[in-house]
Formats: structure tokens, C-alpha cells, sequence
């Protein structure tokens, strides 16, 4: 190789080099940038979360919207939604609570992860204030009201696909708390206020499982 | 074990008699030498096999005429009989004409399958839920709407098979859901992902941690229609089938009855583990 | 010696001998060699396991394996041997490092000693996989390690971290090797050799270098992360921690699809270099066939979740990547429908090369006819995770790749070694390994249909009449396979001397300007191409005999 092709095929590896660098940070990019994507764009059941600045005008369009608890078998815990389902006005501000009980003999960290169902619907979902991404600790046999506060972007009955949506699941699972946190994100931590009673329940009819 | 065992069995045959009744209890099971897909038992199944016949024979055609071309090809212009090769490398009318054509092929399978998919994901009005959650190695279902109930659905192990009863495919507590109801499905995991799938239903949805995936399910006509988990989950991936009893809404009525009280009464301990099916040793 | 060898590596212009030769070897054809023969090795590896996974299917219950762990891992490393140390070495690996200098009329490669580094990793990325099959329960995973499943709660054995790191390693030699081909090709080309008068399977190699080069990075993030969830508390794929594991996919099939064409386009370059060359034309519409290539290669990057229909997309998205992934059925349609074009009015002559070519035509559009299904979300939920993503993706690029290695083994073979292969015994060959993987392979569609899921080691009963069949196939095909492998032994054995051109006028590359087997250096004294992309008369192509 004479010496002109030899700096030239260096310049040339040396781009090269940085394009896998660049595809390498951009691998890395794409954590926040998902998160990112998937709360603006509702994708994957992603709903809006955190305060407003203005609440829309309510509307007559009414949807079904339900509520679904799971909890991973790893903690044993009972959770359940306090209603079941509640027909709400877009535009509305709506209160409801979920139930969580401690039914360990011991103390128990657990976080709560969401998401929206139908996807198309997830957009126009927006919660004002949840229990989400927060870490609870129960103490054994503790019960913890769970308020989450919500409403339906009026908007939705403008969307192609999502005006045809008569009915919103929203699902919650709580999973023992992980110490450490996802580096990166851009997920907000929600304020929360919550009513604790100590009273432990037996309630059997949960959908822990 | 042995008394739930024969809880289940009961509660099974009750279901299953009344199904076998009807003549259509094999319906929604694979068959020997199959072919094809399984025969259609709901709308979106229905439509799944008509475009699969338009795909089949589109298909089928372009594999025959590149067959028909190449053999064409070797017969007449093998060296013996054509002996001078020609030069030609263009021909910017051919070249325009077999990216055209494909493209006109792809507009008309386009058309169907998108139509096709957003049949499949239309929303719908329900009349109640079911959900389905994948566990290492077995699903529980419960139904939010009847009282909350849940039960948990777990392969039946070779050397319990009852006459009649598919193996890899019979479980202890079938889901059961009534025939001529939109019903909806949605499907949680509790650990690795899963997936949820009954082929003559045309269902298969993941069931992956964090999220919840919604399906639309209406089932025509009475019967017992069978599924595997499609996603790779671990040891026990093959053993953990899916069986879906479509009965009368009264019998549904009846199976709820039955089922809450027998389930509710039961401690929904977390984490049933699984009497793996032959050689699924080391349950995590 | 005007163009020598690289300035700084005169060391090498003699010969090296004993193990030096091959260890430190800096040579594009020795690394060549070195190559095949890993893929040899791998492939040996890799092909024990798949007729250790259709022996247990041929009936149902257990067969002869009851660690079911054991054979998801057989699944997990039949897939990553096959695709990482089979064909890419092979391909990528043996035959551009052979050829790509010979063709475009370089002395070498443009960094010889990275060459010989990325041969290296590779290699040890291949022994990394292999421990990880023996350490602990092994990684039962699937090629694709989804999360949560390959989660340290879930694989808790250091094997999946050897498998990572075995895919950090082979895919760091990888990167390395396509910074070099691009390097060669851009820089290296003897005067005349414009981009447009280059072979195809130059072109070829362009194309996969670049898909390479962008999807590799995105593979070492993702497995970078995977590592540090399952060993330093990160949370990018767990749930509990915010994470979603369907980022995995999302990352995970932004490197995956590529590397299918990855794997499939230096295939199209062997097939259109074997096609021109027996039937003595020149290939048509080569401008075409080497833009349809980098419109394969580009549209390989905006459809990678098609992998991922049923795990919960919007429907838009769904949509889109419907239709995204249809228009990659226009740039293969291009391809096929060329290779015809430059067969007829030709003057085809069947030899063993060429029946690998025209097997490999017929089997692309099985597996390509049964892709145009699957790219539908409306109709791929019904197939997806069943044998009929097997049988396609077998067709389509793993039984196709192998073709194109069979077949560009033997058309290069004389280049190589010297020794021509025994062509009735390589036609046998080709005979019974196209049956075999027909029988093999073609049954799995009915099943994939009837809804029978992959990677199960037992199935429900229906499904025993065509697992059987298949396993037969896979009996045949394995006869082929010890057929093909005493081909090899044969040819070194009894093997004739090749000449410098066997396949006569329709040979038109440079590599059959050198004698056979191709001296140790090549192109000393630079050939000028002229407009027909062949050698001007009296410049030096052929280099001075040793």
C-alpha cells in the first residue's frame, strides 16, 4: 500500500470507527428516548401522567373506564381497585382508590408499574396524580388506600381510531421494590398522598394470584 | 392433590359431557396430517383463512412460475442446444415491468391484510372481561365481572389423562366463556413473557410483564378449542396449554356458580407451583 | 514492486511457515482459510445440534432428551453457532477476506493485522459460546435472550453472561472486519475499477459491511445493558424498576433484521458471480441487482419490529410495518427475476456450482412467498412463534446461505487449494442434501399452520406424522452434510490441479486471472480494468510465480 492510499484508509476507518461509536451512544439514546416516545405518544399503554395546566372542557362524550390490579407472586400482597369501573364525561376530573394489603408477617417494599389499554385510547388518559414509581412500605398486615386521580382527553372523540373506544382499562402491578434505579430515565416520580389505616383485612376476593 | 385432583375432574366432566353432547368437542383441536390452518370458530378466524387463501394462491403462483421459468431456462438454453450464449444485459422495459408487477401484487395483498388487521384490533363493546396471566408454567384466569374469581389452569400430566383428552393439551381447570359474547381478553405475566394463543380462535397475544395486552374474543359455536404458549418461557415452555371451553350462556352461568365458590373458598396462595408435566425437574 | 505489499509489512513478503504462518498471519487469503475452516468446525457443532433437536421431535414424548433445559439450550446454540459462526465466518469471514482483494485487484486487505485480530475474536467468541453451553443449566434463552427470561431471576448461572460476552467478542471481530472491507473497497481498487465495473459479490460485501457497521453497536448496547441488569442492579429491561423488556426487542430486532440480510446478501453475491459465470453472460441489469441490494440493506433498518407483532404494538405501528416490510419483496423481486434474465439466452452449463445456484433461486422463493405472509400483522399473529417462521426463515436464509456456501465452495475450491472437486460426486451430493432439506424443511410449514409452536421438545400428538417426515428429511440431510464434508477430504485427496480459469469464457472475474491455487501474493503489479470490467491486455493481473 503506498502512502497516499494508506492515510486515505485510515481517514476512512477512523469515520467508520466513529459511525460505530455514534450507533453504540445511540443504542444507549434510545432508553430515555423510548420513555420519551412512549409517554408522548401513548405507545405501548403509556399514559399521560402529572399535573396540567388547564383542564379541558368537559364534553358529552362518555367512556367505561376499568380498573385491574395484579401483583407479582413474589410479594404477597392483595391489591384490588375499590370500584371495578366507573362511567366517566371526557373532560371530568375523577377520584378513585385502590386497596393494598400486607398479608406477610413481615415489612414489605413494593412499586407499582401501569399501563393503559387499548393502546389507541392511552394518549387521551391522563393522570393527575398516582401511587406509581413511588415505593411503598407495609408494615405486616397494613392496609393503604390508593388514590389516583384522572380524566379523558375530550380530544379522544376527535381520533380516527380512539373515538370508537367505549371502554378504558387502566392496570396496575405492584413488583418488590428494586433497590436500584434504571439510569437514564426520564420517568417522573409522582407526588402522593395517602390515607394508611392499619387495620389488616382479610380479603380473599383480590386478584393477587 | 388426589381429592383436588378429583374436584377438578368433576367440575371438568360436567362441562365436558355437556360439550361432547353437542358433537363439537373436537373442533378447535389440531388433527393428524393437518394441513392448514385450523378451521375458523370467530369472526377474526374467519377472515384470517380468507385472506390465507388469497395469500396461498398468490403464493403458490410465483413459486410455480419461477419453477416453470428455471425448468424452461435449463431445458432450452443448456449448453448443448444453445451453444452461443447471448449478450444481452438490459432490457429497461423488462426491468420496469418486473418491479411494477410485484409492486401491483403487493397492493392487492396490502389492501386485505390492513383491512384485515384493523378488523382484528377494532374496539368493540364488551360484555365482560377475562383475564389471563402466564406463569413459569401454567395460567391462572380470573373474571373481574363474575365476583372476582380467579383460578389457576394447569396441564394435565400424562399418566392423568382421562379417555378423550388431548395430551399437552388438557388442563385441570379449563377457561370457559359462553358462545355469542364479545368477550374481553386481557393478558398479564407474572414472571417471564408468554403468549396467550388459540389457534381456531385466531388469538395469540404476549404476555409480558409491565403491560397489559387487550384481545377481542367471540366464539361462534360450542366447543372445546385448544392452545399452546408461543413464547419461549423456560424448562416447561411446552407444557402449559391453553383449553377454552365455549359452552351455552347458561351453562356459563352454571360453571360460575360453581367455580367462584369452589375457588374462593381456596387460599389464592401466591405462587401455585406447578406439577411439571415428564421431566420438568427444578421448578423455579 | 510499484504496489507491493502494505509499506511496514515487507516482513511478510516472504513466507512464513509452521504455526506462525497461520497464527500471525496477516494474509487475506490465509485469515480466508482460517475462516472456513471455523466455519467448518462450527457448522459440524451446530449441525449435531439440529439433528439432535430433530431426533428428539421425530416422535413425541422423550425421545432421548428429558432435560428440557438442556434442549432449549441446544435451540439457544444451534441458533447463535449457525448464525454467527457458521455462516458469517464462512461467507463474510472466508470467502470475501479470499476474494474481495483478488476481485477488485488488491494486493490485500487494507489493515492485515486487523484482519488477523478480527479472525481472533471471533474464534474466541466461538469458544466463549461453547463454555457457556457447560456452565451451570447453559443458556436456554432462544438467539433472541428476551427478558425477563434471560434475567439473573431467571438465568441465574453465569452461562447467559458467557453468551453475551461471546456475542460482545465475535461481534467487536465483526465490526472490526467491516471497517476493513469498506476500507478495501472504498480505497484499494485497482485503476479502472470503478464502483460500478465491480463483481457483485464485491457489491455484496460493501453492503453487508455497512449493515455491519450499524447494526452491531446496537447489539453490544443492548447486551450491554442486559449484562449490567442481570449483574450491577440496572433496571433497563425489569419491570420493577421502570424498565420495559420490550425495549429488548425493539433493540435486539433493530440489529436482528439487518443481520438476516446480513447474512443472506453476500449469498446474493456468490449466486450472481456462480450464474453469470456458467451461463457464460454477463449478469443483467447489473445496476439493478446492486442497487436492489442497497435498497435491501437500507430497508433492513425500518422493519425490525415485524419480529414483534404480537407483543402489543398499536395498531398504526403495525400497519406501517406492514407495509414497510412488503417493499422489501420489490428489491429480491429484482434479484430473482435478474438471475433468470441472465440465465436465458445464456448457455447454461450444469455444474455442481450452478445446481447450488438454482437451488438456491427455488428455495429464496419458498421462503420469500411464505415472508410476504408473515410481513402481514393481519395474518401473522396466526403463524407467528409456530414451525411455519421455521420452515420460512429456514428457506429463506439458513438452508439459502448454505446453498450459497456449498455452492461458492465449490466453484472457488480449484482457486483455493489448487485441487478441483469430483464433479459427479459433488452433483450426488448436491442430489441428496436438496432433497434432504426439502423433506426437512417443507413439512414444518403444515405444521407451523396447525399451530404446533417452536421451540417445544414435545408436542401433542396430532403433530407426529410431519415431525416425523421432517425428522427423515433431516436424516437425509445429513447423509448430504457427511456427503459434502468427504467432497472436502475427497478434493484434497484425489483432487485434480486446477487450472487458473476451469469454468472457461464465462469466468470473467479477476480472481481467474491468477493462477490456481492463488499465489501467496496477488497483484503486485496493479491490473488496469478496462470498461468490461476486465483486465487490460499485458497489465499485470497475474502476479510474478513465487
Amino acid at each position: 500500500m503506498n502512502q497516499g492510499t494508506r492515510t486515505k484508509s485510515t481517514k476512512t476507518a477512523l469515520i467508520l470507527a466513529g459511525v460505530v461509536a455514534g450507533m453504540v451512544g445511540l443504542s444507549f439514546a434510545s432508553v430515555p428516548l423510548y420513555d420519551l416516545f412512549c409517554r408522548v405518544t401513548g405507545y405501548g399503554g403509556t399514559p399521560r401522567t402529572g399535573p396540567v395546566a388547564e383542564m379541558p372542557e368537559a364534553s358529552d362524550h362518555t367512556i367505561a373506564v376499568r380498573f385491574d390490579a395484579n401483583v407479582n407472586s413474589a410479594l404477597p400482597w392483595q391489591f384490588r381497585p375499590v370500584q371495578r369501573e366507573v362511567r366517566v364525561r371526557a373532560g371530568e376530573e375523577h377520584l378513585v382508590h385502590y386497596e393494598v394489603v400486607n398479608v406477610s408477617d413481615e415489612p414489605l417494599v413494593g412499586t407499582a408499574v401501569y399501563s393503559v389499554t387499548p393502546f389507541m385510547s392511552a394518549p387521551y388518559f391522563n393522570k393527575i396524580q398516582c401511587f406509581c414509581f413511588v415505593e411503598q412500605r407495609l408494615e405486616p398486615g397494613e392496609s393503604m388506600s390508593m388514590p389516583v386521580v384522572f380524566f379523558v382527553d375530550p380530544e379522544i372523540a376527535n381520533d380516527r381510531d380512539a373515538r370508537e373506544v367505549t371502554q378504558i382499562t387502566l392496570s396496575y402491578t405492584f413488583h418488590p421494590a428494586k433497590q436500584e434505579r434504571r439510569i437514564g430515565t426520564g420517568r417522573t416520580t409522582e407526588p402522593i398522598s395517602v390515607a394508611a389505616t392499619a387495620a389488616g383485612r382479610d380479603e380473599n376476593q383480590t386478584t393477587s394470584n | 392433590m388426589v381429592t383436588k385432583r378429583i374436584i377438578i375432574g368433576t367440575l371438568i366432566g360436567a362441562v365436558v359431557a355437556g360439550l361432547a353432547a353437542a358433537g363439537t368437542a373436537v373442533a378447535g383441536e389440531p388433527q393428524p396430517w393437518q394441513m392448514n390452518l385450523m378451521p375458523a370458530q370467530s369472526p377474526v378466524m374467519e377472515r384470517v383463512h380468507e385472506f390465507h387463501n388469497l395469500l396461498l394462491v398468490i403464493q403458490v403462483g410465483i413459486v410455480l412460475l419461477v419453477l416453470g421459468l428455471l425448468g424452461y431456462i435449463i431445458f432450452r438454453f443448456n449448453a448443448k442446444r444453445n451453444p452461443v450464449p447471448s449478450r444481452t444485459s438490459h432490457n429497461t422495459l423488462l426491468e420496469v415491468i418486473w418491479t411494477a408487477v410485484p409492486v401491483v401484487i403487493l397492493v392487492i395483498i396490502a389492501i386485505p391484510g390492513l383491512r384485515l388487521l384493523y378488523f382484528h384490533d377494532r374496539a368493540h363493546e364488551y360484555d365482560f372481561t377475562v383475564k389471563v396471566t402466564g406463569h413459569q408454567w401454567y395460567w391462572s384466569y380470573t373474571y373481574p365481572d363474575h365476583g372476582d374469581f380467579t383460578f389457576t389452569s394447569i396441564m394435565v400430566p400424562d399418566d392423568e389423562l382421562q379417555e378423550g383428552q388431548p395430551r399437552l393439551l388438557a388442563v385441570d381447570n379449563p377457561v370457559v366463556v359462553p358462545v355469542g359474547t364479545n368477550v374481553q381478553i386481557l393478558v398479564v405475566s407474572d414472571d417471564v413473557i408468554h403468549a396467550w394463543a388459540v389457534p381456531s380462535l385466531g388469538v395469540k397475544v404476549d404476555a409480558t410483564p409491565g403491560r397489559v395486552n387487550e384481545r377481542w374474543l367471540h366464539v361462534h359455536e360450542e366447543g372445546t378449542y385448544y392452545g399452546m404458549c408461543s413464547e419461549l418461557c423456560g424448562i416447561n415452555h411446552a407444557f402449559m396449554p391453553i383449553q377454552l371451553e365455549a359452552v351455552s350462556p347458561e351453562a356459563f352461568e352454571a360453571w360460575v356458580e360453581e367455580t367462584r365458590e369452589e375457588w374462593a373458598s381456596r387460599q389464592n396462595a401466591p405462587g401455585v407451583r406447578v406439577a411439571a408435566g415428564d421431566g420438568g425437574a427444578d421448578v423455579r | 514492486m510499484a504496489y507491493g505489499v502494505a509499506a511496514g509489512h515487507d516482513e511478510h513478503a516472504h513466507h512464513p511457515t509452521g504455526w506462525r504462518r497461520w497464527v500471525n498471519s496477516t494474509n487475506h487469503k490465509d485469515i480466508g482459510t482460517m475462516y472456513i475452516v471455523l466455519a467448518l468446525i462450527a457448522a459440524l457443532i451446530g449441525g449435531i445440534m439440529s439433528w439432535m433437536i430433530r431426533g428428539e421431535l421425530a416422535q413425541p414424548g422423550v425421545t432421548f432428551i428429558d432435560n428440557y433445559q438442556f434442549y432449549n439450550v441446544l435451540v439457544t446454540a444451534h441458533g447463535f453457532i449457525m448464525v454467527f459462526f457458521v455462516v458469517m465466518p464462512a461467507l463474510i469471514g472466508g470467502f470475501g477476506n479470499w476474494f474481495v482483494p483478488l476481485m477488485i485487484g488488491a494486493p490485500d486487505m487494507a489493515f492485515p493485522r486487523m484482519n488477523n485480530i478480527s479472525l481472533w475474536l471471533t474464534t474466541a467468541g466461538f469458544v466463549l459460546l461453547l463454555i457457556a453451553a457447560f456452565v451451570g443449566a447453559g443458556p436456554g434463552t432462544g438467539w433472541t435472550v428476551y427478558p425477563p427470561l434471560s434475567s439473573a431471576t431467571f438465568h441465574p448461572d453465569a452461562a447467559v453472561d458467557f453468551a453475551i460476552l461471546s456475542l460482545h467478542v465475535a461481534g467487536a471481530g465483526s465490526i472490526l472486519g467491516a471497517i476493513n472491507f469498506i476500507t478495501t473497497i472504498l480505497n484499494m481498487r485497482a485503476p479502472g475499477m470503478t464502483l460500478h465495473r465491480m463483481p457483485l459479490f464485491v457489491w455484496s460485501i460493501l453492503v453487508t459491511a455497512f449493515l455491519l457497521l450499524l447494526a452491531l453497536p446496537v447489539l453490544a448496547g443492548g447486551l450491554t445493558m442486559l449484562l449490567t441488569d442481570r449483574n450491577f442492579g440496572t433496571t433497563f429491561f425489569e419491570v420493577a424498576g421502570g424498565g420495559d423488556p420490550v425495549l429488548w426487542q425493539h433493540l435486539f430486532w433493530f440489529f436482528g433484521h439487518p443481520e438476516v440480510y446480513i447474512i443472506v446478501l453476500p449469498a446474493f453475491g456468490i449466486i450472481s458471480q456462480i450464474v453469470s459465470t456458467f451461463s457464460r453472460k454477463p449478469v443483467f441489469g447489473y445496476l439493478g441487482m446492486a442497487y436492489a441490494m442497497v435498497a435491501i440493506g437500507f430497508v433492513g433498518f425500518i422493519v425490525w419490529a415485524h419480529h414483534m407483532y404480537t407483543t402489543g404494538l398499536g395498531v398504526d405501528t403495525r400497519a406501517y410495518f406492514t407495509l414497510a416490510t412488503l417493499i422489501i419483496a420489490v428489491p429480491t423481486g429484482i434479484k430473482i427475476f435478474s438471475w433468470l434474465a441472465t440465465m436465458w439466452g445464456g448457455s447454461i452449463e450444469l455444474k455442481a456450482p450452478m445446481l447450488y445456484a438454482i437451488g438456491f433461486i427455488f428455495l429464496f422463493v419458498v421462503g420469500g412467498v411464505t415472508g410476504v405472509a408473515l410481513a402481514n400483522a393481519g395474518i401473522d399473529f396466526a403463524m407467528h412463534d409456530t414451525y411455519y417462521v421455521v420452515a420460512h426463515f429456514h428457506y429463506v436464509m439458513a438452508i439459502a446461505a448454505i446453498f450459497a456456501m456449498f455452492g461458492g465452495y465449490l466453484y472457488w475450491i480449484g482457486k483455493m487449494s489448487g485441487k478441483q472437486y469430483n464433479e459427479p460426486l459433488a452433483k450426488a451430493q448436491f442430489w441428496v442434501f436438496f432433497v434432504g432439506v426439502n423433506v426437512l424443511f417443507f413439512p414444518q410449514h403444515f405444521l407451523g399452520l396447525a399451530g404446533m409452536p417452536r421451540r417445544i421438545p414435545d408436542y401433542p400428538d396430532a403433530f407426529v406424522g410431519w415431525n416425523m417426515v421432517s425428522s427423515v428429511g433431516a436424516l437425509i440431510t445429513m447423509i448430504g452434510t457427511l456427503m459434502f464434508f468427504y467432497l472436502i477430504w475427497h478434493t484434497f485427496r484425489y483432487g485434480k490441479t486446477a487450472e487458473a480459469n476451469p469454468w472457461g469464457e464465462g469466468a470473467t472475474t479477476l480472481e481467474w486471472t491468477v493462477p490456481s491455487p492463488a499465489p501467496f501474493h496477488t497483484h503486485e503489479q496493479l491490473p488496469v480494468i478496462g470498461p468490461t470490467g476486465q483486465p487490460r491486455a499485458g497489465s499485470g493481473a497475474v502476479s510474478p510465480a513465487e
